[in-house]
């Protein structure tokens, strides 16, 4: 009894503790319930999957088999570019009939036959893997934007945000990479997709499509250039009883070297637009 | 008899006459429809706006046209300002529809292309008239030029539209030639 009075107290100490409890047990689990809402809306925005790690795979194969055709074919390339020189310097153009011309001619024969034999060789696993890579992307081209988008949602894909301006200005340039060795090529994809997490799904199309159509034409370059090492093959064995150099050849070596090893003068470049003037903070009710 | 025999003639030379000048006070009754005269976007504005609602709006495109002319005169951002609520009061007087009000304004004022526009997917719709759809949107990006660059001002939303449309080309041509091996 003589603790009676405390009672009511202790009662309003105990149910001022159980509310402040129970706050606080609600504000955890609306942060609980914020938090898991904040992480489905992420999770339901719809990403595009253009890049498959298989794709990744395939781009760094490419990189690595078009190095090993580079590597293969320089020295080849080099001893074929002296054997020419040595052959304009004794002034055989024109002195055919000449022994000593008729030898150096059959010397430069032999090397770009030897030129054709490596690429014979390197070319099969080069068009395996580049294909891989075409069909990978050609997959993901048709399901994520040809199939799953409209034209307006690609137009807001392609876009992005109000935020992305920088971004995309910002962004590489890969139109136009003649100048630059195959494997580089390969390489500086490889790099891009491999970093394009990091990027906004507007320049993951455009990079996409960039290296499908890239794909799609070295595929046919790799099918003709096939075709034509068969026939220039047997038309240099044929040569080669003759000891001539024919226009051909010098064009074919052209050819694999700009394509190897780029070719700088046909870089072009290409003027960037004036800066814009105003800031646009205006947004009309019209505007979609 | 003589007046009689005249009588007939004259009432219907007097037929006639009334006829004509009922016809002759429905045309002068008719608006001109003449374009506004002002320099000032603003006046012009209230001027077309006058013509319009007074029974000229057959003839829209046209003051919409003049009106972007006007523009050209006096560039500045505050411009998209003016054609947007120029467009909605366009369509509050039932001029146009809200539908209409937007292709206006987002074709010579936005970024975004008008003439990419559908309700399916790319490989179905898109791909088939991917020709015809490319064409449209060269012929929009003329008019965004105008919009958004010689009446706004805003060259970057300008040289954003034109770099999408590069990108759209590039990616149109990719997604197409994907979606055409996969059939």
């Amino acid at each position: 009894m003589r603790n009676a009075p405390q009672y009511p107290q202790a009662a309003a100490q105990n149910r001022t503790s159980r509310r402040t409890l129970y706050l606080a047990c609600l504000a955890l689990l609306f942060i609980g319930t914020a938090g898991v809402a904040t992480q489905q809306a992420s999770a339901t925005t719809p990403t595009i999957r253009l890049f498959p790690t298989t794709v990744v795979e395939d781009l760094k194969q490419t990189g690595n088999v078009a190095r090993d055709m580079e590597t293969g074919l320089q020295e080849i390339i080099g001893r074929l570019d002296q054997q020419q020189e040595l052959y304009q310097e004794s002034k055989c153009d024109g002195a055919e009939d000449d022994s000593g011309c008729q030898r150096l001619a059959r010397q430069i024969g032999q090397t770009y036959l030897e030129m054709l034999t490596v690429m014979d060789e390197r070319l099969p696993d080069m068009e395996h893997t580049v294909n891989n890579t075409r069909q990978s992307l050609e997959k993901g081209l048709r399901n994520e934007l040809g199939k799953k988008m409209t034209p307006w949602t690609l137009q807001e894909t392609l876009i992005g945000g109000k935020a992305d301006q920088t971004t995309t200005k910002a962004a590489p340039t890969l139109r136009g990479r003649s100048g630059m060795r195959l494997s580089e090529r390969f390489n500086q994809y490889y790099q891009l997709v491999a970093t394009s997490g990091a990027k906004g799904d507007q320049s993951l199309a455009v990079l996409a499509s960039d290296i499908y159509l890239d794909m799609e034409e070295t595929s046919i370059l790799i099918q003709r250039t096939r075709q034509e090492i068969a026939r220039a093959t047997l038309m240099e064995q044929l040569n080669q009883s003759f000891g001539i150099i024919t226009p051909e050849m010098i064009e074919v070596v052209g050819g694999v070297k700009s394509i190897l090893f780029g070719d700088a003068d046909s870089t072009t470049l290409v003027a960037s637009p004036p800066p814009g003037s105003v800031e646009q903070a205006y947004r009309s009710p019209l505007e979609q | 008899m003589i007046i009689q025999s005249i009588k007939k003639p004259l009432l219907l030379i007097a037929g006639f006459i009334i006829i004509a000048g009922i016809l002759s006070a429905c045309a002068s009754n008719e608006p001109t429809c003449a374009g506004p005269q002002s320099k000032n976007l603003a006046k012009a504005i209230d001027t077309a706006q006058m013509s319009l609602a007074s029974g000229c709006e057959a003839h829209f495109d046209r003051y919409f046209d003049d009106l972007l002319t006007i523009a050209e005169g006096d560039p500045k951002p505050e411009n998209k300002r003016a054609f947007s609520e120029f467009l909605v009061w366009s369509s509050d007087q039932g001029l146009l529809s809200n539908r209409q009000a937007q292709e206006y304004y987002n074709r010579y004022f936005n970024v975004k292309f008008m003439s990419m526009k559908g309700d399916y997917n790319n490989c179905s719709h898109t791909c088939p008239n991917k020709q015809r759809v490319l064409f449209n949107m060269e012929r929009e990006l003329s008019d965004k030029e105008r919009g958004l660059m010689k009446v706004s001002l805003d060259n970057d939303g300008y040289y954003r539209a034109d770099q999408l449309f590069q990108e759209v080309e590039l990616v149109l041509e990719a997604t197409c030639t994907a979606c055409a091996a996969g059939y």
